[in-house]
């Protein structure tokens, strides 16, 4: 089986500060990380390799430096790393970077599985798995919490993260999954994973490299404008209110009545 | 200074993480010297005092028996920062409640209220650290020296005790003492101080010796000796530290830190004594035997906050966890690779290694060491529950490298022939495990205690210590005296009078 994982390199969002006056990102001395939820994806491939015997290819957009980020995935079991590199690539918006994913792909010549995470935690979009997928004409399932099985007939049951449960669906392969974090618990990398991590050659392409449309990648393959970023302002007030269920449930009620908000009081007991 | 009836809720304050629990008549919480000075003075000359900085202390040293309770955990700024050019080093002035997590976080986050020359250059200089590292980051800095505590890189920076290099010390009567290194020594066995107010303390030093190992039991002495590290270790029983400077050295380019599997724990000992022969030998050495892992596989199961801990192939019958320091990853991965040879030479497979070799694996990495003592402390609440007499029964014993696989051998044989559920983990590098057992019952505990004092006659004899980190307290007092006899510890009583004759301060440690 051919399994390809998507990654994405981020800044540790988990301490970084944003800058009072410009509002934007201090990015000085943050480390880069992969995107949390792509190590789910990473994981995941890993084990379908090992199950089910395979490949896994990891494949990256961005700067140079996303290298690490590769080869930190090869610590964790990745067997060979594609990076797709190019000035012409940068400020892709989740539009043009789902178009260059899924060209890199193409010249992979696809995958029976592409796994990626649900979204990445620097644009919280999630965009870009279902938007690899309809580049590539396959079909999709976000949210995916659990691989149960792919079956002689090349079909794949998963089950699907939903708010109060989750659904089972079945896919045919080839397809694009993205996982959430409740799919498994990534392994810490082992020293023999370090140590092939170090040599193993990482494979860069250009836009040149791939068969693509110029005018769909990069800054001018972007239709989304950013124009303005701001942190929103905390919350002020608010009201706790503590004791028996029965009697806040109530006091919060009278408290958004009084507010204006219509609120008809069944004859509960 | 307001202090307070200890009757007004302040019951949390009569224990510490021994769950050990005193009783006192009254606490205040002091926000400077002056404060303190102030309820010196209050209290008159009499009072009993006892003096508490965050209580994670677990052999009840902070744990009023009657008297006042003096809690510093309010007294956390940072006052003062220097830079010292030859050494590379800053040297950083704090008071005593700042806690360990706090001085991290604040250092690296260049969070340090001082202007001057020296600010500037913090800011501006390669990143510098604090290599004290007891696993309870939550510990205040007073009582890191109170206790000289010491952590898994200790093995290769060494306890607390080698990074103070100043001390601010109020003695019972009020009278404050300023203490630099290297400025007052003593003169072979004699010793002389000078309080601010120009009164002359001196006296004899016992003629005892320290153990060659890692110790924090008993007063540390030596001819000819800085006397600042009379104070340090002492358990608050000499003086009240309003203040301490501390060294910070620049931060090492690259840390990596890997987790050896072992099937066999006795494989994981040879491990470490061959290890520890290399010329470039790792920073931290620590140690987990199978009861730790499968403490952490049980508890990782049953509470959502354990529930990130990695998971332990079950196979996996001890562990070792060696961290390495370095300026390039050239020079560590070299290390890694020479350990490594000596972990296959025992027949360990490097696919049962995680290596860290970045800040969030390693984080994962210490995480899982920190979740042992935390398991074992919860697995103890939980007994307790159901019986409240038992308490914690942890080792803190401490031996001569020679002596590391005969002591390894005689807790696996006792525990195994006791049927005793335990816990055995800790600073290895320094031949320092603590064994903990977890008794059902109050037999099974009377068991474990005469176990515990069958091992620290052991110690003893191979000439080691009954206490390597935690210190004495209250609950250890019959193994200081085992240690150094009656006599020894009598020349330390002798020691206190002079600087406390009233032994007011924290008194039932150390001293029958
Ligand atoms: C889960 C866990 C893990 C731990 N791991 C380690 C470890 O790895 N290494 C280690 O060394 N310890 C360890 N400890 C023990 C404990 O954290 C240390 O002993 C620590 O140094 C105590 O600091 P504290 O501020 O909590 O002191 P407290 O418990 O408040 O006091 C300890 C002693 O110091 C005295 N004291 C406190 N402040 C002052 C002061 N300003 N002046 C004079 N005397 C003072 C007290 O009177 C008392 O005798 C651990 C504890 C726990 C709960």
């Amino acid at each position: 089986m051919k399994i390809i994982v998507c990654i994405k390199q981020v800044p540790d969002t988990t301490n970084v500060k944003i800058n009072p006056e410009t509002n934007t990102l201090v990015r000085e001395g943050v480390e880069s990380i992969i995107n949390p939820f792509d190590m789910y994806a990473i994981e995941e491939a890993v084990r379908l390799k090992e199950k089910y015997e395979g490949t896994v290819t990891a494949l990256s957009m961005g700067p140079p430096q996303v290298e690490s980020a590769l080869r930190e995935s090869v610590s964790l079991g990745v067997d060979e790393i594609y990076l797709l590199s190019d000035r012409a690539f940068a400020g892709a918006d989740t539009l043009a970077t789902a178009y260059t994913l899924a060209a890199g792909i193409n010249n992979l010549e696809g995958a029976d599985v592409v796994l990626m995470g649900k979204q990445a935690i620097d644009g919280d979009t999630g965009q870009v798995g279902p938007g690899v997928a309809e580049n590539l004409g396959l079909p999709h399932i976000t949210d995916v919490r659990k691989i149960e099985e792919i079956d002689g007939n090349g079909y794949m049951t998963v089950q699907r993260l939903l708010e109060d449960g989750y659904v089972r669906l079945k896919v045919k392969l080839p397809a694009v999954l993205t996982v959430v974090k409740e799919i498994n618990e990534p392994r810490m990398p082992s020293l023999k994973g370090k140590m092939r991590a170090k040599s193993k050659e990482m494979k860069v392409w250009t836009a040149a490299d791939l068969d693509i449309d110029k005018e769909r990648i990069g800054l001018s393959g972007s239709p989304t404008w950013v124009t303005k970023i701001f942190t929103p302002p905390k919350p002020k007030g608010g009201k706790i209110f503590q004791g028996e269920t029965r009697d806040t449930v109530s006091e919060l009620l009278d408290e958004l009545v009084k507010g204006g908000i219509p609120i008809k009081r069944g004859g509960g007991k | 200074m307001n202090h307070f009836k200890t009757t007004e809720g302040y019951e949390e304050y009569l224990k510490d993480e021994s769950r050990f629990t005193g009783t006192a008549e009254s606490i205040s919480f002091p926000r400077s010297e002056g404060d303190i000075q102030a309820v010196l003075s209050e209290l008159g000359p009499e009072q009993i005092l006892t003096i508490q900085g965050a209580r994670t202390g677990i052999t009840g040293g902070a744990v009023p028996l009657s008297g006042h309770a003096m809690n510093l955990s309010g007294m956390k700024n940072i006052t003062g920062l220097r830079f010292n050019k030859e050494e590379n080093c800053f040297y950083i002035t704090v008071e005593p409640g700042l806690t360990l997590k706090e001085l991290r976080d604040r250092v690296s986050a260049g969070d340090i209220p001082v202007t001057g020359p020296s600010a500037g250059l913090f800011k501006s200089q390669p990143e510098h650290f604090f290599p004290p590292d007891p696993t309870e980051t939550g510990a205040s800095l007073g009582g890191m020296a109170a206790c000289n505590a010491s952590g898994a890189r200790s093995f290769h920076y060494g306890s607390v005790r080698n990074y103070i290099y100043g001390l601010r010390l109020l003695l019972a009567d009020g009278s404050l003492l300023i203490l630099k290194r290297s400025v007052q020594k003593a003169s072979g066995t004699r010793f002389s101080l000078v309080t601010e107010g120009g009164r002359e303390i001196s006296g004899e030093l016992p003629r005892y010796s320290s153990p060659d190992v890692k110790n924090a039991a008993g007063y540390f002495i030596k001819p000819g000796m800085d006397l600042l590290d009379l104070f340090i270790g002492s358990e608050g029983t000499l003086g009240i530290i309003t203040s301490l400077e501390l060294k910070l050295i620049p931060l090492p380019g690259v840390i990596w830190g890997g987790l050896y599997f072992f099937r066999e724990p006795d494989k994981a000992l040879d491990f470490i004594i061959q290890a520890r022969e290399y010329a470039l030998k790792p920073q931290a050495m620590e140690f987990f035997d199978p009861g730790s892992l499968r403490l952490l596989m049980e508890i990782k199961k049953s509470m959502n906050t354990f529930s990130s801990v990695p998971a332990v192939d079950e196979a996996m019958q001890a562990a070792c966890y060696l961290e390495f320091h370095g300026d390039s990853e050239d020079e560590v991965s070299g290390r890694v690779v020479y350990i490594t040879d000596i972990f296959e030479g025992l027949g360990g497979n490097a696919d049962d290694c995680w290596l860290a070799t970045n800040p969030q694996e390693l984080t994962r990495i210490i995480d899982f060491r920190h979740a042992v003592p935390e398991a074992v402390n919860l697995s103890i609440d939980l007994l307790k529950k159901k019986n409240p007499s038992l308490t914690k029964l942890g080792t803190d014993l401490a031996v001569p490298s020679r002596h590391l696989k005969e002591m390894y051998g005689l807790y696996v044989r006792d525990l195994s022939r006791s049927g005793l559920k335990h816990v055995i983990f800790g600073h290895i590098g320094d031949n320092h495990l603590h064994v903990n057992i977890l008794p059902a019952d109050t037999g099974e505990y009377e068991k474990g205690r005469l176990l515990y004092g069958k091992w620290v006659d052991k110690t003893i004899e191979c000439g080691g210590t009954v206490s390597a980190e935690h210190g004495i307290g209250k609950i250890k007092k019959d193994f200081l005296y085992r240690m150094y006899g009656e006599e020894n510890v009598a020349s330390m009583l002798a020691l206190k009078k002079i600087f406390d004759p009233g032994l007011r301060l924290n008194r039932g440690n150390l001293f029958r």
